[in-house]
């Protein structure tokens, strides 16, 4: 041990010696003609394949732009460390943020206090409160949720009982899907017999699932499940298909977000009954942050389309939703 | 009794001169080995500097700024007294695995009182606090007066806290303009708490952070109180021989460790704006993180707050580099263990 000590030592100094050295002045060394913008995005957890994707899309989206970089953090899911990653691009002097928040109150007042200190802030899939913001793009939640509570009707013939598996309640996707969903389904005799928040996680959607179905065993008690997205609807086919009693084929399962990998190829395989499809806005985040830096104008507001796949017309990519 | 002759006196020149080399690095090691949580953050500082971004207006290195080190302090203020508390119970020899379920609990507590019913902070506040120390209380009447060890009784409540929490919660975060709720908006405590006192530095967080580090390292190396705990956890039997209350003063400690815990929720209310219960969860790691990091030995009667507050900036400092380096989660985990890894065999070294 006494050996550890002295390579201890010893790498400390060599550190110590090496770090007074290195530490230069940084100016110039931006390489090449032109400054470079830099873009932070702050995603809320990269634990949703579905926020995988929105990363990748603005990867891709970014990739043919070498006059942008973007820095990536990830929060894990917790709304201090998010608050923490809006704070650090401003020390670090990025010249637009993106971010994609986990809930709107906590992140509210970073987001306005960097928008006000001159940063443009864009927000993707998730509001905050109040107007501090440059841009925000996500699809519409509402139209979705009664998008799916109209096709459930027509599926069941306007009578049935229906699970619904939310996404996090304090996020505006979930709040927005479940009151869009209530809409859908008036004046019908479809009825919410179990509803739970799963985080949008499909462990919480099985486990909520395997309740549902406890509290719910006949065959026929539970005609549909509406879950708030693909992975939810997912967890839910497998803890019916666990349960034993065939139900996982009796029920109907309807999810949203439609990741070709994973929604789609759900649809396809007979899995799910439905999905809908949320882009991520990734995309469309990397073009309205060019225009931006570029000094010209961008709407305060981007409304994504969305369109539903069922076994129907998944073959043809799906039907646009007006 | 012998009529040996003393030989202090007998200094053999030849065999002195030869010893002065290896005496200097002996030296060294020996100063790097008692100083060696100082030297660890300087050496944490140091890499976080060299590996730091640049923020391309000013120049100047990120890590460097006032501001970054300001946050640091902020952004680990929960941790820094959650690990402080923890600090007395490890110093007897026993853990609390339960100060991130006491935090969460707390958390929503807190906002269930100023938010839903409206409370003033001035009632809220020592509530939450006597809460936790409840739970605490109750965590070290299980350790000492039924016997059962610290990691099972705080486990224990470890999981209860968790379910009363979200039980008291509703199934919701607590925050203002839900419906029956008394407050529409913020309560003022949670802009009073992450407000800078002076200027751009100082929130009352960080603050509390400071205040709570410098009143238990007080409490352990001036008081009797304190006195007591190095003995129990060095010979709990001796101690026990030696007249002091072990019973009591294990009660006692806990109770210390779910206040810091009850403390930290409050701090966790206001940075979030909203209770949460599930704030806090995993955060007794970190916190016996930092104390481990810090050298304060598992095994008890050794250690101290300092310690504890060095290792809590260890830990923020690698936290902080890691994010503004965008690292992704994975390397930062890799990086925690093996600082873990690196403290402990050092002070195996020293045992």
């Amino acid at each position: 041990m006494k050996a550890f000590s002295v390579i201890a030592s010893a790498a400390l100094l060599a550190v110590v010696f090496v770090g007074c050295g290195a530490r230069k002045p940084a100016t110039g060394a931006r390489g090449g003609a032109g400054r470079q913008w830099v873009i932070g995005m702050s995603q809320c957890n990269l634990g949703e394949p579905w926020r995988v994707q929105m990363n990748a899309d603005i990867a891709a989206a970014a990739k043919p732009h070498p006059e942008i970089k973007v820095i990536y953090k990830d929060a894990q899911n917790q709304s201090t460390t998010q608050q923490a990653q809006v704070r650090e691009f401003m020390d670090q002097g990025v010249n637009l943020i993106i971010i994609s928040p986990k809930e709107a109150k906590p992140l509210t007042e970073p987001v306005r206090r960097a928008y006000q200190s001159g940063i443009p802030v864009i927000v993707l899939d998730r509001k905050v409160q109040g107007e501090d913001y440059a841009c925000f793009i996500g699809a519409d939640n509402t139209k979705i949720g009664r998008a799916a509570g109209q096709f459930l009707v027509k599926a069941l013939n306007g009578r049935g009982n229906i699970v619904e598996l939310q996404g996090l309640m304090t996020s505006t996707p979930g709040q927005e899907r479940h009151k869009g969903f209530l809409e859908g389904i008036k004046g019908s005799n479809l009825k919410i017999i179990f509803s739970a928040d799963c985080k949008w996680l499909e462990p919480d959607a099985q486990r909520e699932m395997n309740s549902a179905l406890a509290r719910f065993p006949q065959a026929t008690a539970i005609d549909a499940v509406y879950a708030h997205n693909d992975p939810s609807a997912h967890g839910a086919y497998i803890a019916a298909k666990l349960e034993g009693k065939g139900r996982e084929k009796t029920i109907g399962f309807v999810g949203i977000d439609a990741l070709p990998h994973e929604g789609v190829r759900y649809v396809r395989e007979g899995i799910l009954t439905a999905t809908f499809q949320y882009p991520t806005g990734g995309k469309e985040g990397i073009e309205t942050a060019l225009r931006i830096l570029k000094g010209e104008k961008a709407p305060k507001n981007i409304t994504l389309g969305t369109r539903i796949f069922t076994k129907d017309n998944v073959a043809q990519g799906g039907a646009v939703i007006e | 009794m012998s009529a040996r002759p003393q030989n202090e006196s007998h200094h053999p020149a030849p065999e002195a001169k030869r010893d002065a080399p290896r005496s200097i690095w002996r030296v060294i090691v020996s100063l790097v080995g008692q100083y060696r949580g100082v030297l660890a953050l300087i050496l944490v500082f140091v890499i976080g500097v060299i590996l730091s971004p640049v923020n391309p207006e000013t120049g100047h290195r990120v890590f460097l700024a006032l501001r970054t080190q300001q946050n640091i302090l902020f952004e680990y203020a929960e941790y820094g007294i959650l690990a402080a508390g923890m600090t007395l119970v490890i110093l007897t020899a026993g853990i609390d695995l339960s100060v991130g379920s006491v935090l969460g609990l707390s958390a929503t507590l807190v906002a269930i009182f100023l938010i839903r019913f409206g409370w003033p902070a001035a009632v809220a506040i020592p509530l939450c606090l006597l809460a936790g120390a409840a739970i605490g209380s109750a965590s070290g009447a299980l350790v000492s007066r039924f016997r059962v060890q610290p990691f099972v009784a705080t486990l224990v409540m470890m999981v209860a806290g968790r379910g009363a929490a979200k039980l008291v919660s509703g199934g919701v975060k607590v925050q203002p303009g839900l419906a029956g709720y008394a407050r529409t908006t913020d309560p003022p405590l949670f802009d009073v708490m992450t407000r800078p006192l002076f200027g751009h530095f100082l929130e009352p967080i960080t603050l509390l952070f400071l205040a709570t580090i410098l009143t238990l390292w007080v409490v352990a190396r001036y008081t009797r109180f304190g006195r007591y705990l190095y003995a129990i956890g060095g010979n709990e039997e001796a101690a026990r021989l030696s007249g002091i209350r072990v019973g009591q003063a294990k009660v006692a400690t806990y109770a210390i460790c779910g206040l810091c815990a009850a403390l930290a929720g409050i701090c966790n209310a206001s940075r979030q704006t909203l209770g949460d219960p599930e704030a806090g969860f995993t955060y007794e790691l970190d916190a016996i993180a930092a104390v481990v990091i810090g050298g304060t030995s598992l095994m008890g009667g050794q250690g101290g707050m300092l310690l504890t507050l060095l290792g809590t900036l260890i830990l923020g400092y690698i936290g902080k580099f890691l994010s503004l380096m965008g690292a992704a989660e994975a390397h930062r985990l890799l990086a925690k263990g093996l600082i873990i890894v690196i403290a402990v065999l050092i002070q195996r070294r020293r045992e």
